[in-house]
């Protein structure tokens, strides 16, 4: 039996395929204005990656912001649920997952089952995101690539003033006139993003294990911020961070089509 | 799947017509010589009563409400309070009725009925400032009574007496201001009658720890708005009585609010007025709204019944008091007031979840909903310690952000998100699928 | 002699206590074995508190990012609520043995629940202090609340207050509260010695510091006040206007540019100390009196308004050019009185600049605008 499960984010539409003998293929892809059809798109990828007709899939389970755009008449669940069922299916001692994608960030407090017993999430506010790193990186000149690593070289923690982005973005420009390394300004702003999205995820309570998920979590700097602000010694990450949620569908799908 | 009996309220008509009828004697008051005047919902409405027959309030917090359902209308209000340089974050019923002001816009027509006087009372840090900006703008008179006196489980003699002698000097302000003699009969059966009024009120809340629940709360919000607007009325005490009446038949016959009624939640705080189609939402999983700590405990007044579970306060004429003086009466009215349950959690966030956790035992509640709302200071007080008791006490609880009357801090899509997020976690799907 | 350095030095113990007031009130606790009391907002009677021997503390922010206070204040109150718990969740005021609150505004009530609710305490007290000050029943009703208080703190301490205790906790306060009003004096001179960062320093330290060294510190400073001539340049004369706002940093900003602020109307600063007790028979009575005439909260300024004229005497004594309207971010008590300020100072002739605080802010952008506000106020000058 073969089922999929899409993840249709603010940025990027993740699909998962998966079968009795695990996931046999995934996609991720950048979707244009058509939400619609890039999710089509992403999803014959994914069939074409697996080597499955599109007859063959007896399940679509869909989350994500713009779930509702996704093909086949799909099964809905909210990203909580996904990251829940996702994660636990990895790394089953996680209690509290944290996802930080490019729109949101989400703290969710889970069963050992895969339920989602509290969840958290931050409000209108793009402090405590992705693409507020993005910008940030931006105004540094830097790659997002590069940005975490090269917030590992700080040598002193710089304190971020401004509690929004708009003011975020001078502050930055003032620090760098300041000729304050951009090492030292990028741990800064993961410093600051960190503190955002654990704020956010202490009103569920910090439950151990703690797993990070999301495109943040390929970002070394934000990974080490993020512990030394909740004082962690250990983040729990699962291989390709940004398929969780996908994954988490997917397994959904497998169990109702079971059922 | 439950599928309940269900038919529509039949003092429904009688309310809305309370109701305009409200809105228009406070516009006409003047054209047969009578008095008008605003102040708060929380404000002493027995005490304008004492001027006569001819005296109509306009509350503004309901006022600003029903404002706040005509989006157009609301946002000429919220630019007209941002031009005058007030903060978008004060109190969104200030902005909003100081908006029609400036605008001299009258929601049912005409120019803003300017108030002959401003009686208000002191709760939190907008209520005074609200009517010292209307007192300054419209320049009429203004008194003010705190009642900041701490909760009523600690209320002693010394605090009773502070507010009941700013009532007294009150009287003095109305007779003064009006030129009319206070007629203390008349204030003694708007006493009586707020404590019937609010009594009642609890009364029907009370009835709907009834499965299933007669009243739904998007209903209950077109109910108890009346009390807000003139619980000292002899209108709206019959009023209630006719509705108690109406709930008990209800409740004998079995006739539910909602048809599929299978999870019970409760909310709180004054809902994102404009956006009530939430309550419909969450209907479709067969979830309903059966009240709040919001709707039972602004304008009810909720006492431990014999039996230990909460109800109505027995009014003084049930106790067989009868109000012979001026001074009996305020002291009647003050503490009346004062054990308000929406009143007592503005001290202590404990005191709240103490309130949501009953009403959670013992109207069967199976979720809570807290609506962190930008546009009331007062009633979102300590509302994350809430959060964090309710959740502790192992109840399923989820938040969402918005605003009572400034449509721009509510988020339609990302409320139906996590409200799909939280029937989740309860395990509940949307009816439309098996039903429909 | 350099008159300036001597100065310097005069001002070194505040701004060392501005630094390390959590040190201070630790050594004071071994060194006295007595209850050190978080103090939350200007309107606690603290005259009972040193009448009984205790240590009050006003719990103030640290300005400095912190995460921890989200899953307790619903981030529409302000941040300076916010930032005073977090102190307490990070256990900057261990040594804080009681805490209690006199009712101002609900923001900062929550920081009261929250700690009473979160932290480890002896005891916690709510002081109803009466919202409507301007009433004819307000004092009455204080008092009846201060002396409830009293004998609260009597039976905390197993033995009677005496008057006369009581009458020297209050004059510690007032010498305090005169000293301090020596101190702005000094600022209406022509050519100020003290900076307004200066005398935040001086001014928010009276809040946690205690009295008796807090005057000993100030007496040695006025000792030499006339000697004081400042090498710096005044510039134009500003005020502050605002609420808890010890931003020593903006303060400090501010004065580079060049300008000075001459005073304030902050509980932060001068609605602190203002007033002294005016003896009314009854100690209870004299201190009871003394918080319900202080310049109010502007919460509790109504039904008149009686804070705006005072703002405008003292800026009128003080010769100020300018007023910076300090927004502490949410703060409703002075959101609702703000731009009716903003209109009456600026009817009577005097300038104003509004600029939005929260607990840590970027000095770039807030330089950039009071930059502005100064050309403007030169402009004015040029062309009077």
């Amino acid at each position: 039996m073969v089922v999929a499960g899409m993840d249709l984010g603010a940025k990027a539409i993740k699909v998962v395929i998966l079968s009795e003998k695990g996931v046999s293929a995934k996609v991720k892809l950048f979707p244009d204005l058509d939400m619609a059809q890039s999710a089509r798109k992403a999803l014959e990828e994914a069939l074409v990656q697996s080597g499955t007709e599109l007859h063959e899939l007896k399940r679509i389970v869909a989350t994500g912001t713009g779930r509702s755009a996704a093909p086949g008449k799909p099964a809905l669940v909210t990203e909580p649920l996904a990251d829940a069922k996702g994660i636990i299916a990895l790394l089953p001692l996680t209690r509290t997952v944290i996802d930080v994608g490019a729109e949101e960030g989400r703290g969710v407090k889970i069963t050992p089952q895969g339920e989602v017993v509290d969840f958290a999430v931050n409000e209108k506010c793009a402090a405590g995101s992705g693409a507020f790193m993005e910008s940030m990186a931006r105004s540094l000149e830097l790659k997002i690539e590069d940005f975490g690593e090269i917030s590992l070289k700080a040598t002193q923690a710089v304190p971020m003033n401004a509690q929004c982005t708009v003011f975020a973005e001078s502050e930055v420009v003032s620090l760098i006139h300041a000729n304050t390394p951009k090492s030292d300004i990028s741990r800064a702003v993961h410093d600051a993003t960190a503190s955002r999205i654990a704020a956010m995820t202490r009103r569920v309570g910090i439950e151990k294990e703690v797993a990070l998920i999301g495109g943040v979590a390929y970002n070394p700097g934000f990974v080490e911020a993020l512990k030394r602000t909740l004082s962690l010694e250990t983040l729990l990450i699962p291989d390709h961070p940004d398929f969780i949620g996908a994954l988490g569908a997917a397994l959904i799908a497998y169990e109702q089509a079971v059922n | 799947m439950n599928s309940y009996p269900t038919e529509p309220l039949k003092c429904w008509g009688k309310a809305k017509e309370i109701r305009q009828k409200y809105y228009e004697n406070y516009a006409k008051a003047h054209d047969q010589g009578g008095l008008r005047w605003s102040g708060s919902a929380w404000s002493f409405d027995a005490l304008a009563a004492g001027l006569g027959k001819d005296v109509y309030p306009l509350t503004g917090e309901p006022y600003s409400a029903s404002i706040a359902a005509n989006p157009e209308f609301n946002t000429a209000c919220q630019a007209a309070a941002d031009e005058k340089g007030w903060a978008r974050d004060l109190c969104s019923y200030m902005r909003t009725y100081w908006g029609s002001m400036y605008l001299n816009r009258y929601l049912w027509g005409g120019p803003f009925p300017k108030a002959d006087f401003a009686l208000q009372i002191q709760i939190c840090c907008s209520h005074s400032k609200w009517y010292q900006v209307v007192a300054e703008h419209e320049k009429i008179p203004f008194f003010c009574i705190d009642v900041g006196v701490g909760p009523y489980q600690s209320l002693d003699e010394a605090r009773l007496t502070y507010v009941v002698n700013q009532m007294q000097d009150a009287i003095v302000f109305l007779e003064k201001t009006t030129g009319r003699k206070f007629d203390d009969q008349l204030f003694i059966e708007a006493v009586e009658n707020e404590c019937r009024s609010t009594s009642l009120w609890a009364e029907v809340c009370a009835l709907n720890k009834a499965v299933p629940a007669p009243l739904d709360e998007k209903t209950m919000y077109s109910l108890y708005v009346l009390a807000t607007l003139h619980k000292a009325s002899k209108e709206v005490a019959d009023f209630y009585e006719e509705l108690r009446d109406e709930v008990k038949d209800r409740i004998k016959r079995g006739i539910a609010a909602c048809p599929h009624e299978r999870c019970r939640l409760i909310t709180d705080t004054q809902p994102p007025w404009s956006f009530l189609k939430i309550y419909r939402y969450l209907e479709g999983f067969g979830a309903v709204s059966i009240g709040s700590l919001y709707t039972f405990g602004l304008e009810g007044i909720f006492a431990d019944q014999p039996d230990g579970s909460w109800g109505p306060r027995p009014t003084p004429s049930q106790l067989g008091i009868q109000i012979k003086t001026r001074e009996q009466g305020l002291r009647i009215l003050a503490d009346w007031n004062l054990s308000k349950p929406q009143w007592q959690h503005f001290y202590d966030p404990d005191l709240k979840t103490k309130m949501i956790l009953r009403i959670v035992k013992e109207w069967k509640v199976d979720g809570v909903i807290l609506h962190l709302n930008r546009g009331c200071e007062g009633l979102s007080l300590g509302i994350m310690e809430n959060r964090l008791g309710v959740a502790k006490a192992g109840i399923p609880v989820m938040t969402y952000e918005g605003n009572m009357a400034d449509e721009r801090e509510f988020d339609m899509k990302k409320t139906l998100t996590r409200i799909d997020t939280f029937m989740e976690t309860l395990k509940l799907t949307r009816l439309e699928e098996k039903v429909f | 002699m350099n008159t300036t350095r001597s100065l310097q030095d005069l001002i070194k113990p505040f701004r060392d206590w501005y630094k390390n007031r959590h040190s201070y009130a630790e050594t004071w606790k071994e060194n006295h074995s007595q209850q050190v009391i978080g103090m939350m907002c200007t309107y606690v009677p603290e005259e009972i508190l040193y009448a009984a021997g205790m240590l009050p503390v006003r719990i103030l922010g640290g300005h400095e990012p912190q995460d921890v206070t989200e899953a307790h204040i619903f981030g529409m109150f302000c941040p300076f609520s916010r930032d005073a718990l977090a102190q307490g969740l990070k256990g900057k005021y261990s040594y804080v043995d009681s805490i209690v609150l006199s009712h101002s505004c609900l923001h900062f009530r929550q920081t009261f629940t929250s700690w009473k609710m979160h932290l480890p305490l002896k005891w916690s007290y709510y002081l109803p202090m009466p919202n409507q000050v301007q009433s004819p029943y307000a004092k009455q009703e204080f008092q009846s609340e201060v002396k409830k208080f009293k004998e609260f703190i009597e039976k905390e301490i197993g033995k009677t207050i005496t008057a006369e205790a009581l009458k020297q906790g209050t004059s510690l306060m007032d010498k305090n509260r005169s000293l301090l009003r020596k101190i702005y004096e000094l600022r209406k001179k022509e050519n100020p010695p003290i900076t307004g960062a200066d005398a935040v320093y001086m001014a928010v330290t009276s809040q946690f510091i205690s009295k008796e060294d807090h005057n000993t510190a100030l007496e040695a400073l006025l000792e030499k006040a006339n000697e004081f001539t400042p090498s710096r340049e005044t510039g134009v004369r500003l005020m502050t206007i605002g609420s808890e706002n010890d931003d020593v940093q903006f303060f400090e900003m501010v004065e580079s540019l060049p300008a000075t602020i001459v005073c304030d109307e902050q509980c932060a600063g001068s609605r602190y100390f203002w007033n002294p007790t005016i003896d009314a028979g009854d100690p209870i009575q004299t201190i009871a009196n003394r918080y319900v005439d202080r310049p109010p909260c502007p919460t509790k300024d109504y039904p008149e308004r009686k804070r705006f004229p005072h703002i405008l005497n003292l800026a009128k004594e003080y010769g100020v050019q300018g007023v910076i309207l300090m927004q502490e971010k949410f703060c409703d008590p002075h959101e609702a009185d703000n731009p009716a300020l903003k209109r009456f100072l600026e009817e009577n002739g005097i300038p104003t600049l509004t600029l939005e605080f929260d607990s840590t802010n970027p000095l770039g952008p807030l330089k950039i605008r009071v930059e502005a506000f100064l050309e403007t106020l030169s402009a004015e000058e040029l062309f009077s």
